[in-house]
């Protein structure tokens, strides 16, 4: 048997023996939860229970600590990148500056086709948009913890799964297409974008319909030890993949073009002269 | 509120959102899109630096086309005055050999001609004294000895000679 097999062999039965321990803790009956999948859901939607203190000032739901802690992230990254990646930038990119040039590419391209007569600023907007929300839903892949003011812990969500990040997200996107519509065509952008009224309420609640779902499977699959154990594999990482792409896209999309339309300045329509009878 | 909407919450959300928008639209968005923007620019720059001096390669070209057609039209011509200067040359010279040639001929017949006269004169005066000494032989002795005589000294100078 050569050395190379030997480890093989080796590793396989360690694995196998891994897993079944893991098997055996799991399948105890101790390690069950203390809340029911029913306090567990309703605490996923409403969060009611379990609140995280900020700064010892307020208690706020745990989807707003993931906020502070994403844009904190991000902010970090694009200050590093700024000091010491940009001012390297060269005329034939590397890889990391192809990817860059890349994704900021992609979100001014998106914003020039749905926003052609303004597309500088939305550009921006949606880029970043589009990576916090894909970033934040992302976050919750984490699985990093917090102690709530009750004591026991709390895993991360994704900030958008909270009904309040969700609203914020609806709201901002929503005063950016009217304000947009107000400074580049004048009162009339804005009347055109205060039409669609419905849009903040649409847009938050399709954002935190979409995320809350992907919480509550998660949740769902997490609860029970039997389907934990292979399954968060697809559901965890597929899914949210899937629905941090979507929602992301779905969000930008949608302000981009409305942005477009309420900024764009229509030309006036000629008065046409009311041709007189001629026998009159 | 319902679905325990927090109106202070929503407000921190839009707070956490508006700073990271300045920040990553300050520190990634517009630097990146600005340094596309020049890029863009010198790459345009560039095209239309080559543009321009591929216009200027192919006027040079065209020029250097035009050249090379005078120069062999030049070639032509000059070929063409040579080969006429050489035929006009060597014209000239085989007129000149044939005139000098004619003339050496010329002066060898006339030569020819003034010698042959000289030679015929000559013999008429060598012939015209000998039948002057023979007719003074004859008239002399008038004897048939002294014609044989005669004819002797006729042969004279050959035996002379022949001594």
């Amino acid at each position: 048997m050569s050395k190379k097999r030997k480890i093989v062999s080796l590793t396989i039965f360690f694995a196998i023996v891994a897993l079944l321990i893991i098997g055996i803790v799991l399948t105890n009956g101790k390690a069950a939860n203390e809340e029911t999948i029913k306090e567990v859901m309703r605490d996923a939607v409403l969060h009611e229970n379990n609140k995280i203190n900020l700064f010892g000032v307020i208690e706020v739901n745990p989807g707003l600590i993931s906020a502070f802690i994403v844009s904190g992230a991000l902010i970090i990254f694009a200050l590093i990148v700024r000091i010491f990646v940009i001012p390297k930038f060269t005329l034939v990119p590397g890889k990391f500056q192809y990817g860059l040039e890349k994704t900021v590419g992609l979100f001014s391209s998106i914003s020039e086709e749905n926003s052609p007569h303004k597309s500088y600023f939305i550009g921006g907007y949606i880029f970043v948009a589009g990576i916090y929300i894909f970033i934040s839903t992302l976050f919750e892949l984490l699985g990093l913890q917090a102690i709530t003011t009750t004591g026991s812990h709390v895993i991360l969500p994704a900030p958008l799964s909270d009904i309040n990040g969700a609203i914020a997200m609806g709201v901002l996107s929503y005063g950016v297409i009217l304000f947009g519509g107000l400074i580049n065509a004048g009162p009339k952008g804005m009347l055109n974008a205060l039409k669609d009224f419905s849009l903040p309420i649409s847009m938050s609640f399709r954002l935190f319909g979409a995320l809350l779902s992907g919480a509550l499977v998660t949740e769902l699959v997490y609860y029970y030890q039997l389907t934990s154990i292979l399954l968060p594999i697809i559901v965890g990482i597929l899914f949210t993949l899937l629905h941090a792409f979507i929602q992301a896209y779905v969000l930008i999309t949608l302000v981009s073009i409305f942005y477009g339309e309420s900024s764009e300045r229509k030309p006036k329509k000629q008065k046409t002269k009311k041709r007189g009878k001629i026998n009159e | 509120m319902p679905l325990n909407i927090d109106l202070q919450q929503v407000l921190l959300h839009m707070l956490n959102f508006t700073i990271l928008f300045f920040a990553l639209y300050f520190l990634l968005y517009k630097p990146i899109k600005k340094f596309n923007s020049k890029r863009a620019d010198y790459f345009k720059e560039m095209e239309a630096k080559s543009g321009g001096m591929l216009e200027e390669a192919n006027k040079i070209k065209d020029e250097y086309e035009a050249k090379m057609a005078k120069a062999d039209e030049e070639i032509e011509k000059m070929k063409e005055s040579a080969a006429d200067e050489a035929s006009k040359k060597s014209e000239k010279i085989i007129t000149n050999a044939k005139q000098e040639a004619n003339s050496i001929i010329l002066q060898a017949k006339t030569r020819a001609n003034k010698e042959k006269k000289a030679i015929l004169s000559s013999a008429n005066k060598e012939i015209r004294d000998l039948a002057e000494q023979a007719a003074e032989k004859i008239v002399m002795e008038g004897t048939l000895e002294s014609y044989e005589s005669f004819l002797d000294s006729v042969d004279i100078p050959e035996s002379e000679e022949n001594e």
